[in-house]
């Protein structure tokens, strides 16, 4: 149990070096990031109905284990190492791979008006996700509407998180909002006076400037199998022909002791 | 750096005035934007979107009850009625950015029309060698219309000059150099490793942000106060009032709580964290 007396707050101040002028910037521009698809002439951009964006862990393990998806490419970014990876797409790389799924309300077997996934496992740094942002939303992909898939940043939430109880929350953008009501997500609203940075932050900004509709759910704790039986639901009632009989199946390896975290990946560099 | 109106929204063209924050200790310039906002009842017209801006999102931060209108980092709200745009920042610049992103933002203050920009800003109170108590809670400014940064009105209202200004400090200089397209001065950019204590005020975002904007050619006011990190509602409000004055705001302009002046914005009730769990007792 968390001592509550020596519990750190949520930080909230700023580093010396997010005030000096004279910090040093980056040595050199970096290459910025890119997207190599399978299909070597893809008709760009790509328009789908639907884009769901994975970065937490639990919604990282449910696409994994979505079976009858298509790997149609991989968001590069140049400064960022995938010695490690394997040839076969596995929940240990560190990579961004974009599949695309059949809906069966779409009669085309082209990418458009299809629904992409895209399985964030990289950790992308902060002063980077405006770049891969934009490749995602807007650039080399136009969604009509976009789903984010994210854990609550305890660094950044006022409230007090619970490690025993699930919860999850959202924001939206307007044009969500504007939306039928029956077709939104059912959630409560992140609280006000609490905030989400990274990537996940840069992808719903950038839905809002392009009024295209998005949806950051937020869920808690970053580990749990109540959470990725959550999200399978979710995402279920949001594409009715996705098969997650499979993520149930593989859920007993799924577990906060032995589940894959996101330091995993950073650690991994000391042993390639 | 991009300005996207909301749908739905339009710039007011009678809003000559531009107040926003820089980032500083205590995030004290960002605290009197948001009761600024709040206060005057301003409606956000659009984002301001810039790559070396750090991203993050919320609910919406000024209610009076957050109805999960979306909370961007860098954001534009103006008030016809006081002819005031306000800007409000919420995430850093990333890392060695700031001359960059002062740049740019100067840019939209001058495209948009903007004549009078006032920044808002706090500095670290270790800093501080005259500390005159007898006249209670002071605030500071940084002006362009007199080189030594001295201006007659914020004198007659009584503000204190930032007497740390010097024009031709080493980093002052270097400031004024890399935002004036015309300078001939090319000075070499001071290594973080290099500075000293008297360079800490040019260290600082407003010294950037004033730079950018006097390069413009607008006129630039910082207010500023000495705080320490903590509770810095008080000082919040100490700059806030100050602009007010500044800016000639009457009361009539103020949509408070109980027919005050000031409005406490919504997010400000978590800004300490969850109360302590009682159950510890």
């Amino acid at each position: 149990m968390e001592d509550v007396l020596t519990e750190n707050p949520p930080p909230s101040r700023f580093f010396q070096e997010d005030l000096n002028n004279f910090a040093s910037p980056p040595p050199e521009p970096l290459p910025s990031p890119f997207i190599v698809f399978s299909n070597p002439k893809p008709e760009l951009p790509l328009k789908p109905s639907l884009l769901i964006i994975a970065l937490s862990s639990p919604s990282l393990h449910i696409f994994h284990s979505l079976p009858s998806k298509t790997l149609i490419g991989t968001l590069i970014i140049p400064e960022l190492p995938f010695s490690g990876n394997t040839v076969e797409p596995s929940l240990q790389d560190k990579s961004c791979n974009i599949y695309s799924v059949s809906d069966n309300n779409n009669n085309n077997n082209n990418n458009n008006n299809a629904v992409l996934l895209v399985s964030v496992q990289l950790p992308v740094p902060p002063e980077r996700s405006n770049l891969v942002s934009r490749l995602l939303v807007g650039q080399d992909i136009v969604p009509a509407r976009v789903i984010i898939l994210d854990s609550i940043q305890s660094r950044n939430f006022r409230g007090r998180l619970s490690p025993d109880e699930a919860l999850a929350a959202k924001l939206e953008t307007s044009s969500e909002k504007k939306a039928a009501a029956t077709s939104r997500l059912s959630l409560d609203y992140f609280p006000s006076g609490s905030v989400i940075d990274g990537l996940s932050a840069s992808l719903l900004s950038r839905c809002q400037l392009k009024n295209i509709r998005g949806t950051l759910v937020v869920s808690w704790p970053e580990f749990d199998p109540s959470v990725v039986r959550f999200l399978g639901a979710l995402l279920k009632s949001i594409v009715p022909s996705l098969d997650i009989k499979s993520v149930d199946k593989d859920l007993e390896k799924y577990s906060s002791r032995t589940g894959l975290k996101r330091d995993a990946w950073l650690d991994s560099d000391l042993y390639t | 750096m991009e300005f996207v109106v909301e749908e739905g929204k339009r710039v007011h063209e009678e809003c000559p005035t531009l107040i926003l924050p820089a980032l500083s200790i205590g995030n004290v310039g960002q605290l009197a934007v948001d009761l600024l906002v709040s206060s005057t009842a301003a409606e956000r017209v659009g984002y301001l979107d810039d790559l070396n801006l750090l991203p993050c999102v919320g609910n919406d931060a000024y209610g009076p009850l957050p109805c999960g209108d979306l909370a961007l980092p860098l954001e534009v709200y103006e008030s016809s009625s006081t002819a005031i745009t306000l800007a409000q920042q919420r995430s850093p610049v990333a890392k060695g950015m700031m001359i960059k992103f002062a740049e740019n933002i100067a840019e939209f203050a001058a495209s948009s029309g903007k004549k009078d920009v006032i920044v808002l800003s706090s500095l670290d109170f270790q800093r501080l060698h005259n500390l005159d108590l007898s006249r209670g809670p002071q605030v500071y400014y940084l002006s362009n219309t007199e080189s030594d940064g001295r201006d007659d009105h914020c004198e007659r209202l009584g503000f204190g000059r930032l007497g740390e200004f010097d024009s031709e400090g080493r980093c002052w200089k270097y400031l004024s150099s890399v935002f004036d397209k015309n300078s001939k001065e090319d000075l070499t950019f001071p290594s973080e490793d290099e500075l000293e204590d008297i360079d800490y005020y040019p260290s600082l975002p407003f010294a950037a942000l004033f730079s950018a904007f006097k390069a413009r050619g607008l006129k630039v006011t910082c207010l500023l106060c000495y705080c320490s990190e903590g509770d810095n509602i008080p000082d919040a409000f100490l700059l806030a009032e100050a602009a007010s004055k500044l800016t000639g705001l009457t009361p009539d302009k103020f949509h408070g709580e109980e027919g005050g002046k000031w409005r406490i914005p919504y997010s400000w009730k978590s800004m300490y964290g969850a109360p302590p769990d009682m159950s510890m007792f």
